[in-house]
C-alpha cells in the first residue's frame, strides 16, 4: 500500500513538474512574471540569452525565463551577486519552472540594470548546446 | 559647460567620425566620441577611450555599442545621487540616464578641469571615466576635485587613469 501511495505521489508530482514547464514552454509564461525590458531599461532581446521574463518578487536571483525569437523557451537563469556568495548567505529553493536541463553554464557577469552588481549567472539550458544558436544574436 | 541630449537611434553610423587612436586628432576633432562597450557575456565593460584631453568648447559624445547591455554617462556631482564632487565647481553636473545600444548623449565642455564620470549599474565593475578639459594652471586647486573619493568603490578608483597620463598622451585607452 505504501508503495503504491509512494509511486502515486511520485507519478502526481512528475506530472505537477511537467504542468509547470507546460505553463512556461511558450513566450509569454503567465504571471507573476512579467517581461525584463518593460520593469529596467534593457534591450528588448539580449545576446547569447534571448528575450528574458522573471518574476520582479523574486530578483535578484531570479530565476529568469529565456525564450528565442520563435517564443520557446531556451533557458532558466539564475543571477547570484558574487557578494552574496559568502559562508552566511545562500541561495535556496530557488523555483525550477522549466523542466529538463540538457546542460549547465555558469559565469560573470558585470552587471546590468536590474541587477547592479557583479554577479554570476548560472544558465539551466532546455535546448542543446547547437540550439544555443537561436538566441546567439 | 553646455548638455545636448540626443537619444538617437541609429545615429551611430557615419555622421561624425569616431575618434582615432591619434592624440593629435582628438585635439582637432570638434566632437570627441567615447564608445560605451562590452563583451558578448558581459563580463567585462568599459569605456573607450578611458582618459581623454579635449580643448574648452570641445563636444564628447558617448555612443553605447554594447548590443547586450545599458549604459550610462553620470558625472560625479552631489545633483547626482549626492555622489562627491569630482568635476570643477563652476562646471554643470550631467546625467544621462540609460542608454540602450545604438543610443547616444553629448555634453559639450567649456570650463578647464579635470571631469569624473562613471556608468550607474558598472560603476562597481569599474566603468568610469576621466575628461581632462584644457590646460589647467599646475597651482589653481583644479586637482582638488578628483580627490574626493567617498563612496567610491574601489574598482572605480583604481581604473581612473592619472591626470599626468592623459595630459602627456591626450588619449588613453583601456582596451
Amino acid at each position: 500500500m505504501k508503495k503504491l501511495l509512494l509511486v502515486s505521489a511520485l507519478t502526481l508530482s512528475g506530472s505537477l513538474c511537467a504542468m509547470a514547464a507546460q505553463e512556461v514552454a511558450k513566450s509569454p509564461p503567465a504571471a507573476p512574471y512579467q517581461q525584463v525590458s518593460k520593469l529596467v531599461k534593457l534591450p528588448d532581446f539580449l545576446p547569447g540569452m534571448g528575450q528574458l521574463f522573471v518574476d520582479p518578487a523574486t530578483l535578484p536571483a531570479g530565476p529568469f525565463l529565456a525564450y528565442d525569437h520563435d517564443g520557446r523557451l531556451v533557458s532558466t537563469i539564475y543571477m547570484l551577486p558574487t557578494k552574496d556568495l559568502n559562508p552566511d548567505k545562500s541561495f535556496a529553493d530557488l523555483a525550477a519552472p522549466g523542466g529538463n536541463v540538457d546542460h549547465v553554464d555558469v559565469y560573470y557577469n558585470a552587471g546590468h540594470p536590474g541587477v547592479e552588481e557583479p554577479h554570476v549567472h548560472v544558465v539551466l539550458w532546455h535546448v542543446t548546446a547547437a540550439d544555443e544558436a537561436s538566441v546567439a544574436k | 559647460m553646455t548638455i545636448a541630449r540626443r537619444h538617437m537611434l541609429g545615429w551611430g553610423g557615419g555622421l561624425i567620425a569616431a575618434i582615432s587612436l591619434s592624440g593629435r586628432d582628438v585635439w582637432a576633432q570638434e566632437v570627441v566620441e567615447i564608445r560605451m562597450q562590452g563583451r558578448a557575456d558581459g563580463s567585462h565593460v568599459w569605456f573607450d577611450p578611458i582618459g581623454v584631453l579635449i580643448k574648452p568648447g570641445q563636444t564628447v559624445r558617448w555612443i553605447n555599442l554594447n548590443p547586450g547591455n545599458s549604459h550610462t554617462t553620470t558625472a560625479y556631482h552631489p545633483a547626482n545621487f549626492g555622489r562627491p564632487l569630482r568635476i570643477p565647481e563652476a562646471a554643470k553636473s550631467w546625467a544621462s540616464d540609460y542608454l540602450l545600444p545604438d543610443e547616444s548623449f553629448s555634453v559639450i565642455f567649456t570650463k578647464q578641469g579635470v571631469y569624473d564620470y562613471y556608468c550607474i549599474p558598472h560603476e562597481h565593475a569599474g566603468m568610469v571615466g576621466r575628461i581632462i578639459v584644457g590646460k589647467p594652471e599646475s597651482h589653481g586647486g583644479w586637482m582638488e576635485p578628483v580627490t574626493a573619493s567617498r563612496g567610491l568603490p574601489d574598482e572605480a578608483l583604481e581604473a581612473f587613469p592619472t591626470v599626468e597620463e592623459i595630459m602627456a598622451k591626450r588619449i588613453v585607452r583601456q582596451v
